[in-house]
């Protein structure tokens, strides 16, 4: 393989990332085939060496799908960092998939089901003051504020439930690829 | 698959070299890839994930200099996260080579004189 054949399965391999994270990782086997070079190192030679460019774009997309789950909790960057695990083959899929499916699932409801909360909270405070409830404005207006408040710790507690499940499924996924899939696959 | 062990233990044992290099002083990736491919003889493409995983843990940081000829070099250079990633790391794999190292030891361990 030239070094031009083995850039351009690396950049297939990567599709996916932005631009400047794949120019990035791009500048580096360029630099290592300079270096190589510069050590009168063929080009075939050294791209054996270095491996499957499109294994190693795998293990480059999960590592920049984790660093963008950790600087960023959102669910697009969770998205990402369990596809680029699921990726490199170190959790199964099939497996995967019902039980994952079925916890997102209940993680949506809880949270929906907050929201719903939430504004039914601010419905009685609002205008609970104006209908003739027993115990008065004041009652009216602290129980909305309660049930506000009760909806927000729900979606909080959700929030961190999910968090914390990516981060389990990505150190699990890390652990088993780091440790058990080169062992198996070499 | 009898290489399987020696497989694993390098993947496992690949982290803490690098620690153990940059130590030694700043370098960059293809010098540390050299070095620990001569020396425990690891695959040199698995340096640049395993670079930026350590990147993304806090243990080394990068910085460019500049080079007369070409682009300028990326070279590497441990935080203080990564020393003491280090030392805990040497100390956990000395205490383990130990222990290996004594259950391997033909010598019958002597019984202790009450």
């Amino acid at each position: 393989m030239t070094k031009e054949q083995f850039i351009e399965r690396l950049r297939a391999g990567l599709i996916g990332l932005k631009a400047e994270a794949i120019a990035d990782i791009v500048a580096d086997y360029e630099a290592h085939f300079a270096d190589a070079a510069a050590a009168g190192r063929s080009e075939a030679e050294v791209a054996a060496a270095l491996g499957d460019p499109g294994r190693l774009a795998r293990e480059l997309k999960a590592e920049a799908g984790m660093k963008n789950w950790e600087s960023a909790k959102t669910p697009s960057a969770a998205a990402g960092a369990v596809l680029g695990i699921i990726g490199l083959g170190a959790l199964d899929i099939l497996v995967l998939l019902p039980i994952l499916g079925g916890v997102v699932g209940a993680l949506i409801g809880v949270f929906t089901a907050a929201i719903g909360i939430f504004i039914a909270g601010g419905v009685l405070f609002a205008a609970g003051p104006f209908t003739p409830l027993p115990g008065g404005v004041a009652a009216a207006m602290l129980g909305g504020v309660g049930i506000m408040s009760g909806a927000a710790a729900l979606g909080a507690f959700t929030a961190v439930l999910s968090v914390w499940l990516v981060n389990g499924l990505i150190w699990y996924g890390r652990l088993h690829y780091r440790v058990l899939k080169p062992a198996l696959e070499n | 698959m009898p290489e399987t062990i020696d497989i694993q233990m390098k993947k496992g044992v690949l982290g803490l070299c690098v620690l153990a290099v940059l130590a030694r002083g700043e370098s960059y990736a293809y010098e540390i890839a050299s070095r620990l491919s001569d020396a425990i003889g690891m695959g040199e493409g698995t340096i640049y994930p395993l670079m930026r995983r350590m990147q993304t843990d806090g243990l080394v940081e990068t910085y460019l200099v500049e080079s007369t000829a070409g682009p300028s070099r990326k070279y590497y250079r441990l935080t203080k996260a990564g020393h003491r990633a280090l030392e805990d790391q040497s100390a956990e794999w000395r205490g383990f080579t130990d222990a290996v190292d004594a259950l391997l030891d033909p010598q019958p361990i002597a019984p202790q004189e009450a």
